[in-house]
């Protein structure tokens, strides 16, 4: 009896400090550390790694394309700038919106910004999204636009993209290729007729006409960013 | 006998028509709780926890598309179970599925992992860019994410996958 009251003093004893540690440990904890599907980190404010912001100069990269060949802002010597979109195969508000980013990549293509889509997903924690599942969803879509693969992930991280879709509109200027506008591409994910705002093609319209753009940045819901 | 037997068909046949229409209340039937399922904008989404009630709120972002959302969502039942009947708690449950989806997709899902709690979708796509800084000027859009509200009061808010221990130890900060 004696022994048993020892054993359960004990236990409640281990369990508060327990308690006690795990509150501690709670406000560094990122998520799980344990055998889950972990999203990134998403307190940018512990990050050593600064993203990138409005005004920025766009980190640059030369990124793997479904045809094979490597791709970087290089490449497009005649553009004006660059619509950056992280984006993959599996999210479906990416899916939902592959028709309108085919549609901007042949409206503005041909006006200097084409459309650079990069998939920042780790396909061995993303089912659907490796190299080979983009080249089948690129095929099967006829994307006119390059698709990237950000092999090791370190690209996505450098502009802050943290969610599918994210896109960055790139502009190049005399400081160099400028991040100017940041966010989701319209207002209406669901219904293409239904859409009120087009913010992105609004943004690129200023651009093309010199002007100030008067909405730089928005946000939506997306799918997380697989990651380890 | 008979009149017993006419009294309980019409008792099913009650119930069973309330639970058909997907802005009622669903019977759960481990508990006598009952709780909510049904969609609304962002105003009705606010009524239901922006209250001077003493009350925990804790309000989860998710979708049924979403892997680690679904992945988390046993550990917030677990929370759930632990508080719901002792505490002045309340778990809030927001679906970002499309509104079309709400019989094929959000319903199935919540039923086949025996999710017992207030859900709310949340069909209000094109003020997104309006409610999710309202919500917090930090939240990118990324799901899932949660957020805690008491009187009013926004105590913290996350965007992240949670699990049931890092979710108890801030929930009983609070509570």
């Amino acid at each position: 009896m004696k022994t048993l009251g020892i054993i359960l003093m004990s236990s409640v004893v281990l369990l508060g400090a327990c308690q006690g540690n795990c509150k501690q440990n709670s406000s560094s904890k990122c998520g799980d550390e344990t055998k889950k599907t972990e999203t990134t980190c998403a307190d940018k404010k512990n990050d050593t790694l600064k993203s990138a912001q409005l005004g920025d100069v766009a980190p640059d990269f030369s990124l793997k394309n479904v045809d094979e060949t490597m791709v970087s802002f290089s490449n497009y010597p005649e553009a004006k700038g660059f619509i950056v979109i992280f984006s993959c195969n599996h999210c479906p508000y990416v899916i939902a919106y592959e028709d309108r980013m085919i549609a901007l990549h042949t409206k503005y293509a041909p006006l200097g910004y084409p459309v650079i889509a990069i998939n920042p997903n780790d396909p061995e924690v993303s089912k659907g999204d490796s190299f080979e599942d983009m080249k089948q969803r690129a095929q099967e879509k006829n994307f006119p636009f390059v698709y990237l693969f950000d092999e090791g992930q370190q690209i996505y991280p450098k502009y802050g993209a943290t969610r599918t879709p994210h896109v960055f509109i790139v502009n190049k200027e005399k400081s160099g290729n400028i991040i100017r506008y940041i966010g989701t591409i319209d207002d209406n994910y669901e219904n293409p007729d239904a859409v009120t705002k087009k913010y992105v093609e609004n943004a690129l319209d200023s651009l093309l006409a010199g002007k100030e753009i008067s909405e730089s940045k928005t946000v939506a819901i997306g799918c997380t960013i697989k990651t380890k | 006998m008979i009149r017993y037997f006419i009294v309980l068909i019409n008792v099913i046949l009650v119930s069973c028509s309330g639970s058909l229409n997907k802005n009622s209340s669903v019977r759960n039937h481990t508990h006598t709780q009952e709780y909510i399922l049904k969609s609304v904008n962002f105003e009705e989404l606010t009524s239901v926890f922006l209250r001077n009630n003493d009350t925990l709120y804790v309000i989860n972002f998710w979708a049924t598309w979403c892997k680690p959302c679904v992945e988390e969502l046993p550990d917030f039942m677990h929370i759930q179970a632990k508080y719901e009947f002792t505490n002045p708690f309340k778990l809030i449950l927001v679906s970002l599925d499309r509104p079309s989806a709400f019989e094929s997709t959000l319903v199935p899902l919540l039923k086949k992992h025996g999710i017992t709690a207030d859900v709310y979708l949340l069909d209000d796509i094109t003020r997104m860019n309006e409610w999710i800084p309202a919500i917090d000027t930090t939240w990118s859009g990324a799901i899932p994410a949660t957020v805690l509200f008491k009187n009013k009061q926004k105590l913290e808010f996350h965007e992240q996958q949670l699990t049931k221990e890092t979710l108890q130890s801030i929930i009983s900060q609070y509570l």
